[in-house]
């Protein structure tokens, strides 16, 4: 099967260069050939065990405080306690 | 004998003898990686003054008060564990300036016991990949060869217990990354069960197969620190809520009436004629001494690979588009607009691994084909886990080789990742069925150690334990390697 590659990076927002095009499309050609090769199952996937459903917790506030201040410590960039991101709205 | 090459158990009992302090340990392995560092490269950071500084503290405090056994022993912790403070890159450029403001459950765990963190050790990349070649920032090199790779992605963490630069350390393993790097560089290394470990803390790949394990090199040690990192915890909706036993303690190497199961599909075509040879040897050894081999059957395994590489993608491709340049990590310079900022941002982050999982997992989501990939994956997964239920009516364990084959050397696989995805076979069924899996040194070849695999039921840690502890027991436990 061929792989555009530049409409599924297109949609994982990512971008490869041009001359790296053709090696991701190759590579990527021969490991959906490798995957693909499943059998012909049918059946519901979603893997639900009525004996064991999972536990929800409480929709409960969090005990846990981590202070503004040390949580935007690691943005790029900051202002005035906001990320600050290019214009999204003209 | 240095300290760096004593066991954590041995070195438990000397601190409680007060034979030693936690300074001198601590000391004496930092001075070990120093001279192996150059070599082998396994951390990305070293944090030698805070380590010392903390090691010092607890001589001190420790002669008043009761202590972990664990307490004073140096550990290394794979850099996708989030750890208070301190740099946690993920081996990317990506998060290359990222210091967590809170600690992973397991680093509670670790600093509770106050064990001593010696640093943050290398990997693949977002733990994509099998022989930590895909980090952004240095290669590691295999202490048993250096011209090997230590396999992945828990490379560092496997290389620098091979090599005595760190005594313990913990990895993650999402579809063989403990194990595998485990059974290159000849030590121990233990997947848990699915769930027993919080993954609270630890950067997500595949939320579904991800679990953080211990490594080292004797099935003691291993124990000692999978019994203090498992255990419930609430911040992570996937954690069991149940009592654990103490594994240390209850270890055994008696292994009459085990009944080991043996798959065929594990021995057969693309797993080495002298890795077969090996294992089973090591396996005849635990019969004479009253095992049962059990003969079994996994058919499903020939496509576990490729349900493996689709669900692991699928997963990985939604975690990491939280990678965009806006609350942490790298941002690209000279955007236009934020689609522009993400990516840019996230072509020059990302290394060409994580950008081929991310871009498998959004083609095998994609409308269209999402019956064809990830539906079928997901159907597989479920034949794999009946099958193991049906051998587990038959057997307690199952053993199979940890890796198709020794250490490759580096480069060999880098230029073709379907090769590479190869080295993974004989461990990914195992992360898709939530199962525990050890992996314990069972001989050579040619100089390079071989590792075999048990597989066990759910929470069924201590079985796996003592049955590498029988192996162990016959083979010897692994010495810091000598280079």
């Amino acid at each position: 099967m061929s792989i555009d590659v530049k409409h599924l990076a297109k949609l994982a927002r990512l971008r490869i260069e041009d001359d790296k095009l053709a090696k991701f499309e190759k590579d990527m050609e021969s490991i959906v050939a490798m995957v693909e090769q499943l059998p012909a199952l049918d059946g519901d996937a979603s893997g639900l065990d009525p004996e064991h459903p999972m536990k929800l917790r409480e929709d409960i506030e969090g005990t846990e405080k981590i202070a503004r201040k040390e949580l935007l410590a690691n943005a790029p960039q900051m202002q005035a306690g906001c990320v600050v991101v290019p214009k999204t709205v003209e | 004998m240095e300290l760096y090459e004593k066991s954590a158990h041995e070195l438990s009992e000397m601190l409680s003898k007060k034979e030693c302090s936690s300074e001198e340990i601590t000391l004496s392995v930092l001075d070990r990686a120093e001279a192996t560092e150059p070599k082998v490269g396994a951390y990305l950071t070293i944090c030698r003054e805070e380590a010392l500084k903390k090691a010092r503290e607890l001589d001190n405090r420790l002669t008043k008060q009761a202590r972990h056994p664990l307490a004073g022993i140096p550990i290394g912790i794979k850099d996708n564990i989030s750890t208070k403070g301190l740099l946690t890159t993920c081996a990317s450029k990506m998060l290359y300036n990222y210091v967590p403001p809170f600690d992973a459950f397991v680093m509670e765990r670790v600093n509770g016991a106050d064990m001593i963190v010696t640093g943050k050790l290398n990997m693949d990349e977002f733990a994509m990949g099998s022989s930590t070649e895909n980090s952004h920032f240095k290669k590691t090199h295999n202490p048993h060869d250096l011209d090997r790779v230590p396999g992945g992605s828990s490379g560092g963490s496997a290389a620098a217990v091979a090599a005595g630069s760190a005594v313990v350390s913990l990895g993650s393993d999402t579809g063989g990354s403990i194990r595998m790097p485990a059974s290159y560089c000849g030590v121990v290394g233990l997947k848990p069960t699915y769930g027993s470990v919080s993954r609270y803390g630890l950067v997500a790949f595949a939320s579904s197969l991800d679990q953080i394990g211990p490594l080292a090199r004797n099935v003691t040690d291993c124990a000692m620190l999978y019994g203090l990192i498992c255990g419930h915890d609430g911040m992570d909706a996937t954690s069991a809520d149940r009592e654990y036993p103490d594994f240390a303690k209850g270890l055994n190497s008696n292994v009459k009436g085990l009944k080991i199961g043996i798959p065929a599909e594990y021995f057969g075509e693309g797993v080495d004629e002298s890795v077969k040879t090996s294992v089973m040897a090591a396996v005849r050894e635990l019969e004479k001494q009253g095992a049962e081999i059990v003969e079994i059957s996994l058919p499903s395994t020939k496509y576990a690979l490729n349900a493996y590489y689709i669900i692991s993608s699928a997963e990985a491709s939604s975690n990491l588009a939280r990678f965009d340049g806006v609350k942490y990590g790298y941002r690209a310079e000279g955007y236009e607009s934020l689609t522009d900022m993400y990516e840019k941002t996230r072509s020059e982050g990302f290394g060409d691994e994580v950008k081929r999982r991310i871009m498998l997992g959004t083609f095998v989501l994609s409308s269209g084909f999402f019956d064809a990939y990830y539906k079928k994956a997901k159907l597989v997964a479920l034949d794999i886990v009946r099958e193991f239920n049906e051998a587990f009516e038959k057997c307690d364990v199952i053993a199979t080789p940890a890796t198709p084959s020794t250490a490759f050397r580096l480069g060999e696989n880098m230029g073709d990742p379907t090769k590479m995805y190869a080295a993974d076979i004989c461990t990914v069924t195992v992360n898709i069925a939530g199962l525990p899996a050890i992996s314990v040194p069972c001989g050579n070849i040619a100089g390079l150690p071989v590792g075999l695999q048990f597989i066990g039921r759910k929470f069924s840690e201590q079985t796996l334990l003592n049955a590498a502890f029988a192996v162990e027991k016959n083979i010897g436990e692994a010495a810091a390697v000598n280079f």
